[in-house]
């Protein structure tokens, strides 16, 4: 009896509830929701690591410099830049008349204050990097920041584009590193209303920004861990864009007459790398190292051969399933004019890669089928590793095992744990190959870095290459401030490390993205680079009328 | 007398228990490979100085314990350091000071955020568990009244088939039926909604329960039908149960006045242990609904390595389990004085 009074209770609740549901929905603001896998670490700029904050800082604060979808910057928050004759000092003069979503005047002092936090703050992962040459910075009376360097660099926007400008009058009486900052107040086109981590970001549009209000009222960030979910919560419309998807479920959104998939070099670029230990024993870190390597990899010829007999294509389509496209250095097609686009592949053939290797004096002795070294001492056997946390690495090693086992080469695949990996990679180069990856910056001189002599002992190197030419051409470029001139450099530096086979670069891997065209549009879609949830996109996005 | 000493015995083992806890805890997480501070970071941009910095902030700089530097890879070191200046130790005097330490990744004290999880996990897993012991306490004492009869071996099928269904399974499956009938598949509550009508809020979560709700109640229910028939099929083949009938009693009568409150007590056992686990969430169906508990933090923590928030749930669960079979426990001997003497 009792219990069924209380079900009667339960079901008139439920009714009432529900249709307390459906009672809400006039007159509601332009809210253009996204789905996507991640959420920010912390919303504290300095203290931030992952992407997904990244992408809510440039929409809740302003930089210097804005990054723009063909890899360019632009100047944002200053209206103009003048730089001295020796590329030492740079004024930026501040825009007048900005406010922070508080309703505080953004002033140079605000920006100082940011820069010298960044630089000073110890606690901080990566903005020591960012702020590494800056000698001298101040504010002007005529809300001018001056910067002065250490020494001239072609890339200051680079440097700029991650240093976000906090209100002082805020930060100044926080901890820069334990401070969470929730409230998140910037002066960005967006401004925070609600965070809950791993929930949802809420923000709204910031109808005084200078570069004019975004056309949606509200974008909402919303985090759904399994990505079945995210691509079920498109194809109802539970969300309007995601920001990530398994290939596999690109087929079935494709017929949705209602959602477009996008797919293009990522916003921030990252490269997958077959590694190839080429340590010498002059090279070998006399510290950290115990450089294992098998000595046939310190030849070009096998390097070339292994090049040779790789199939790239059919590894994107069968490890991307075609959303991909063929890699062919350390620098990747999303660093727009960086990217060597003249260099042309090693084609895929099997019978010249047998010939290479065979010219080469690396035959079959033994006839077992794996081809010795030419002393004899050793068979064709590297060790191949990767990061046990990759999803695409296992397929990939199967794959290379397959394609050089034509060639008479052989493979002994094993995932490591991350970390260890990281112990038998670099600086200890305790391993034959290692595929692993890059995630980059917009500018390529950190790539660049990591095939540089100086960084064999750092654990930068991962391949312990080292030619003085290389090196000289990267110091070349790190101080070139004519910017055709550093891209002549830089492409130079890809041809070096191309001929020379340092790595294999399975392929540079493509953003898929989807979103509801029934719903908004005006997405930047003709551009190198694909990013929906960017901040240049999403100032200009609107709803479909 | 008797009783006094059973009480103090029962929780002097839970006491004696989290303390073991909170040992193997702290090595269990010190034993696994891996460096937090290479997790958090691998990147050229990270200089090994800022690297550095990051231990000492972490405190990881300092060795696990007197002569051990770390466990995995085991390197000694010196045995005459002070023991408080060890990471044991200072785990330990923050533990007892309430301090759980600042989580790794999301640089937030490891308190709040299980602060923020447990009550999300109670809510939707207590609703669940409340669910499920009903129903199948319910279809327990329907199938085992109906014993030996279609009706009886239908339960019993369903029963089993709903208890070994695969929980991630299931969730997905409920996932792709439910966003296409309405059902929001991911979070607790509609972003953006916490200015609405507080009504309106509460309709919002119950809808976004659902279906995690559902998938929990058919995965769970079974253990509860299946014990609660076993039990009462015993009771009801007791003598007195006999008389009952001879007496010329209904047979609703003898179930609800002489079989249920008998078969009653494994139940009671089992609600009391599971009831623990409530804390503990149901990682996978956190997971697939994107609910944001308990399960799912130490899905995010296992990932990143975020050995304080780790060490906090696992903390949290342990306790929580702990002190619901001391409640088990002691309730029992309060339902069952016989079991105070063994």
């Amino acid at each position: 009896m009792k219990i069924k009074t209380a079900f009667v209770v339960l079901l008139t609740v439920l009714a009432l509830v529900l249709s307390a549901c459906g009672a809400i929905g006039q007159a509601q603001p332009v809210v253009m929701r996204i789905g996507w896998a991640g959420s920010p670490d912390t919303l504290n700029p300095g203290a931030a690591v992952l992407t997904e904050a990244y992408t809510i800082f440039t929409l809740v604060y302003d930089t210097m410099y804005q990054l723009q979808l063909d890899g360019t910057f632009k100047l944002s928050l200053a209206e103009s830049v003048s730089v001295s004759d020796d590329g030492l000092v740079y004024t930026y003069k501040i825009r007048d008349g900005v406010k922070f979503h508080d309703g505080q005047p953004l002033t140079a002092e605000d920006v100082v204050f940011s820069y010298l936090l960044y630089q000073n703050t110890e606690g901080y992962p990566w903005m020591g990097d960012y702020t590494y040459y800056f000698e001298n910075i101040e504010a002007t009376p005529n809300n001018e920041v001056v910067i002065t360097l250490s020494e001239p660099i072609p890339n200051i926007d680079a440097q700029l584009v991650f240093l976000y400008v906090l209100p002082k009058h805020i930060w100044e009486n926080e901890d820069p590193v334990e401070f969470e900052n929730v409230a998140a107040i910037g002066s960005g086109p967006f401004k925070m209303v609600e965070y809950k981590p791993n929930e949802f970001v809420h923000l709204a549009k910031n109808a005084d920004y200078f570069g004019g209000a975004p056309k949606v009222d509200e974008v909402i960030f919303q985090t759904f861990e399994s990505q079945d979910a995210l691509v079920q919560a498109i194809k109802t419309g539970q969300v309007d864009m995601i920001t990530e998807m398994p290939t596999t479920a690109v087929e079935t959104l494709k017929q949705d007459p209602n959602i477009q998939v996008v797919t293009g070099a990522p916003f921030a670029p990252s490269v997958t790398d077959v590694i190839f230990n080429q340590v010498t024993p002059e090279n070998c870190p006399p510290d950290d190292g115990l450089c294992t390597g098998h000595p046939a990899l310190l030849d070009r010829n096998v390097r070339l051969a292994l090049a040779h007999a790789t199939d790239k294509q059919k590894i994107i389509d069968v490890v991307l399933l075609g959303y991909g496209t063929p890699g062919v250095t350390l620098i990747p097609d999303g660093l727009g004019i960086w990217f060597n686009s003249s260099l042309k592949d090693y084609e895929y053939d099997v019978a010249k890669a047998n010939q290479i290797l065979e010219d080469a004096g690396y035959k079959d002795v033994n006839g077992d089928g794996i081809r010795e070294t030419p002393d004899g001492s050793r068979s064709l056997t590297f060790r191949i590793n990767w990061p046990s946390d990759s999803i695409d690495s296992p397929r990939l090693a199967e794959l290379l095992s397959e394609m050089w086992g034509q060639v008479g080469v052989k493979l002994e695949a094993q995932a490591l744990d991350p970390d260890t990996l990281t112990s038998v990679c670099c600086p200890a180069f305790d391993f034959d190959i290692i595929i692993w990856g890059w995630g980059s910056d917009p500018d390529p001189n950190l790539l660049l870095s990591v095939m540089t002599t100086d960084e064999i002992p750092t654990g930068s190197s991962e391949t312990g290459y080292s030619n003085p030419a290389y090196d000289e051409l990267y110091r070349q470029q790190a101080s070139e401030l004519n910017l055709e001139k550093r891209r002549a450099l830089v492409w130079k530096m890809q041809e070096i490390v191309f001929n020379d086979v340092v790595y294999i670069i399975p392929y540079y891997e493509q953003n898929v993205q989807a979103f509801r065209k029934d719903r908004f549009t005006g997405f930047i879609l003709d551009q190198p680079k694909v990013e929906l949830s960017d901040v240049t996109s999403l100032i200009r996005v609107e709803p479909v009328r | 007398m008797n009783r006094y000493r059973y009480l103090l015995k029962k929780t002097g083992w839970a006491l004696l228990t989290i303390l073991f806890v909170l040992v193997l805890n702290f090595f269990l997480f010190r034993i696994l490979p891996g460096d937090p501070a290479r997790a958090l970071t691998r990147d050229p941009r990270m200089k090994a100085e800022a690297r550095e910095i990051l231990r000492v902030r972490f405190g990881l700089d300092k060795p696990v314990i007197n002569c051990f530097e770390t466990l995995t890879p085991l390197k000694l070191g010196d045995c005459r350091v002070n023991p408080f200046e060890t990471q044991f130790f200072i785990y330990i005097k923050n533990l007892l000071q309430g301090e759980l330490g600042i989580s790794y990744k999301t640089n937030r004290p490891v308190a709040d955020i299980l602060a923020e999880r447990l009550w999300n996990t109670v809510l939707l897993i207590g609703a669940g568990q409340i669910l499920s012991i009903v129903v199948g306490v319910a279809f327990g004492v329907f199938a085992a009244w109906k014993a030996r009869t279609a009706i009886d071996y239908g339960a019993l099928i369903t029963g089993l088939v709903a208890w070994s269904l695969p929980t991630f399974w299931l969730g997905i499956i409920l996932l792709f039926w439910g966003s296409t009938h309405g059902f929001p598949i991911g979070g607790k509550a509609t972003p953006g909604s916490s200015t609405y009508p507080l009504l309106y809020q509460i309709g919002d979560v119950a809808n976004h329960m659902i279906l995690p709700t559902l998938t929990y109640i058919i995965v769970y229910m079974g253990e509860y039908m299946l014990v609660m028939r076993s039990s009462l099929l015993d009771v009801l083949a007791e003598d007195y149960i006999l008389t009952a009938k001879a007496k010329g009693l209904s047979a609703f009568q003898i179930l609800k006045d002489h079989a249920i409150k008998n078969a009653m007590l494994p139940i009671v056992t089992l609600i009391a242990i599971n009831l623990g686990f409530t804390v503990a969430g149901a990682v996978q169906i956190e997971a697939v609904f994107s609910w944001p508990g308990l399960g799912g933090a130490i899905f995010e923590a296992v990932e990143s390595r975020d050995y304080p928030l780790l060490q906090g749930t696992f903390l949290l669960i342990a306790v929580s389990v702990i002190l619901a079979n001391l409640i088990a426990d002691l309730t029992y001997s309060y339902l069952d004085p016989r079991v105070q003497t063994e």
